[in-house]
C-alpha cells in the first residue's frame, strides 16, 4: 500500500464528510463557561473569587476609595467654574442671517411685527421654556448682508445687531418673558383650547432690571425718548443716516409694541380665545378688569 | 388632584351668559326657512338608520371624539367635575360643549391667591429695582474713584518717597563704611607698633587693640570738648559784640 493510496483514501473521506459550517465547528477553548458553580468539599473551592478580603466577599470599596486616606480626586482643591449653571437662563440663539432666510422664504411676514411667536411658527426655531429657555439671542452673524425693514422683538441681542436692523429703517425691542408666557408663545393653540383666560405677563428679575430698562439695549421698559436718542447715536457711531421712521408709510405698524402686560400681539390679558367658536370673550366683572389691568 | 366642584355653573341658562360675556359673539344665525318633516316618526327612523350605519364599534366616547364632539355628556368619573375639565370642554368643543364659560376665568379666591403668590414672588416694583440697581452702580463707581484718587496722591509723593529711601541706604552704607575703615585703621597701627604681622586673636593684640581703642576714644572725647568750648567761646564773643554794640548805640 503505497502512500498514493493513502491519499486517494483520506481524499475520498474528506470528500463524504460535510462541508465545513459555523454549525459544526467546535467552541474556542474556554469560551464557555459552567453556568453551574461546583458543590462538595473541593468541588467548589473559591468560585473564582479569590482568598480574603473584599474580593472575596465581593464587597468592593467604591471608586476612589483609599481605605482612609485623603482620596487623590478629593486632594486638590476644587475651584467651581461653572458653579449655578443650571440655574441661569439661557438664551438659544437665532442669527440675523437665519431671520434673512426666514424672511426670504416667506416663513416670516414683514408687514406685521415679529415675535418669538411668529418665529417659532416659523418651524426653523425651537426652545424648551422649561429647560430655562428665556427666549431668542439674536446674534450679529449675517450683519453685513442683512437688508429687511422688520419690527422684531427679542429677548437679547448685542449692538451691531441692533444697528443692522435700525440702518434698514427697521425697529428692534427687547422684551422679558416669564416661562409660563413663552409657553404661551411658543404653543398658542393648546393654551387656547385648555379655555383660560390669557395671563399677564410677569415682570422681570432684577438681575436683568438695567437690561430690559435700557434705551442702548432697547429695553421695553426704557424711556421712548432716550430710545430715539440712542437710535441716533447708534447712527453716528456705526456710520449710517438713520431713515426717519415719521415719514415711513408703514409707520403705523414701525410703531407697535406690546404693553409690558401683553403676551400676545392684539389680545389683552384676561381674555379667553375660543377656537372652536371662533370668538373672543371679555371679562366685564370689575374685580377681573382691575386685576387683569394691574 | 385639586377637584374643585362647581357642577351647578355648568349648563346654566348658557345662552344668556355667553351674550353677557363676549362683546363679539360671532355666532351666526342663518334664518333659512326650511320646511322639515319633524313629526316623531320620521326622527325616530332616522335615528334607528343613523344607528345602523354607524358599524365603527367605536365606544361612544371615541365616537364623539372623531366626531367633533364632546366624549361625555354625563360626568364619569370625579376628574370630570373638575373646573379644569370644564374649561377644557369649553376651549375644545366651544358653546356645543354646554359649559359656563364664565368658569374660564378665575374665582375671587383664585385671584386673591394669585395676588398673594405675587407679592410674594416680585416683592419689588420695576422702579424699585431700577433705584436699587442705580445705588449699586454709583457705590461701585464711588469705589474705584477713591481708588484712583488715593493711588494719585500717593503717586505724587513717589518721588520724594525713593529719595528718603535712597537717602537712608546710602547714609546708612557710609557709616558702615566708616567704622570698617575705623576698625582697619586700628589693627594697621596695632600692628605697626609691633613691627611683624600678629594673628589679630592673639592676646597682646587684643590688648593692644583695646589700648588703642581707649586712646582713641578718649582723642575724640578730648576733641568734642574742644570743639564744645570753641563754640561757648564763639558763642560769649558774639554776646559780648552785641552787648558792646548795644552800649555803643
Amino acid at each position: 500500500m503505497g502512500s498514493r493510496q493513502i491519499t486517494e483514501k483520506s481524499l475520498a473521506m474528506l470528500r463524504s464528510l460535510p462541508r465545513l459550517s459555523l454549525g459544526n465547528i467546535r467552541d474556542n477553548p474556554g469560551s464557555r463557561r459552567n453556568p453551574k458553580r461546583g458543590r462538595g468539599q473541593h468541588g467548589g473551592d473559591k468560585h473564582g473569587a479569590g482568598n480574603k478580603g473584599s474580593g472575596q466577599r465581593q464587597n468592593y470599596m467604591r471608586l476612589g476609595y483609599e481605605t482612609g486616606n485623603n482620596p487623590f480626586y478629593l486632594r486638590m482643591p476644587h475651584e467651581q467654574y461653572y458653579k449655578g449653571h443650571h440655574h441661569r437662563r439661557q438664551y438659544p440663539p437665532i442669527s440675523l442671517h437665519e431671520i434673512q432666510k426666514l424672511i426670504d422664504t416667506n416663513r416670516l411676514d414683514i408687514s406685521k411685527p415679529i415675535d418669538i411667536a411668529s418665529i417659532v411658527r416659523s418651524g426653523l426655531y425651537n426652545f424648551f421654556p422649561d429647560q430655562k429657555h428665556f427666549g431668542i439671542h439674536l446674534t450679529d452673524e449675517g450683519v453685513d448682508i442683512f437688508a429687511a425693514k422688520i419690527n422684531i422683538e427679542v429677548q437679547w441681542v448685542s449692538e451691531p445687531v441692533i444697528a443692522a436692523i435700525e440702518k434698514n429703517g427697521g425697529v428692534i425691542t427687547t422684551a422679558y418673558y416669564d416661562p409660563h408666557s413663552l409657553m404661551l408663545l411658543k404653543n398658542p393653540k393648546s393654551f387656547f383650547q385648555s379655555g383660560q383666560a390669557i395671563p399677564r405677563r410677569m415682570i422681570p428679575p432684577p438681575d436683568v432690571i438695567e437690561y430690559y430698562t435700557s434705551a442702548e439695549m432697547r429695553g421695553y421698559l426704557a424711556d421712548p425718548e432716550k430710545i430715539s436718542q440712542e437710535r441716533l447715536r447708534l447712527s453716528q457711531k456705526y456710520g449710517y443716516q438713520l431713515p426717519v421712521l415719521e415719514n415711513d408709510q408703514n409707520y403705523n405698524m414701525l410703531c407697535e409694541r406690546k404693553d409690558p402686560r401683553q403676551i400676545f400681539y392684539g389680545l389683552e390679558p384676561g381674555w379667553v380665545i375660543n377656537l372652536r367658536d371662533k370668538c373672543i370673550l371679555k371679562p366685564k366683572d370689575e374685580e377681573l378688569i382691575q386685576f387683569y389691568s394691574s | 388632584m385639586n377637584i374643585c366642584v362647581r357642577t351647578r355653573f355648568i349648563r346654566s341658562n348658557l345662552v344668556s351668559n355667553l351674550c353677557r360675556l363676549s362683546t363679539t359673539p360671532e355666532i351666526e344665525q342663518n334664518e333659512q326657512v326650511v320646511l322639515i318633516d319633524d313629526t316623531e316618526d320620521v326622527q325616530a327612523k332616522e335615528a334607528e338608520i343613523e344607528q345602523k350605519r354607524n358599524k365603527s364599534r367605536l365606544t361612544p366616547a371615541h365616537y364623539n371624539i372623531i366626531h367633533d364632539k364632546r366624549p361625555y355628556e354625563e360626568p364619569k368619573c370625579l376628574a370630570h367635575l373638575t373646573v379644569k375639565y370644564s374649561r377644557k370642554m369649553y376651549g375644545k368643543y366651544g358653546v356645543a360643549s354646554g359649559v359656563n364659560p364664565s368658569l374660564c376665568w378665575p374665582s375671587k379666591q383664585e385671584i386673591q391667591e394669585r395676588k398673594e403668590f405675587e407679592s410674594v414672588a416680585f416683592p419689588y416694583t420695576i422702579k424699585e429695582m431700577m433705584e436699587t440697581v442705580q445705588k449699586r452702580r454709583q457705590e461701585e463707581k464711588l469705589k474705584i474713584d477713591q481708588r484712583e484718587m488715593e493711588v494719585a496722591a500717593k503717586f505724587a509723593k513717589l518721588d520724594q518717597w525713593k529719595k528718603e529711601l535712597n537717602d537712608k541706604i546710602n547714609k546708612k552704607a557710609a557709616e558702615v563704611q566708616s567704622a570698617k575703615q575705623k576698625k582697619e585703621r586700628l589693627v594697621e597701627e596695632v600692628r605697626r607698633h609691633f613691627g611683624f604681622t600678629l594673628d589679630p586673636r592673639d592676646a597682646r593684640f587684643q590688648e593692644m587693640l583695646a589700648k588703642r581703642e581707649k586712646e582713641q576714644k578718649k582723642l575724640e572725647k578730648q576733641e568734642r570738648m574742644q570743639a564744645k568750648e570753641k563754640a561757648m567761646i564763639a558763642k560769649l564773643q558774639q554776646k559780648n559784640v552785641e552787648i558792646s554794640d548795644k552800649s555803643s548805640q
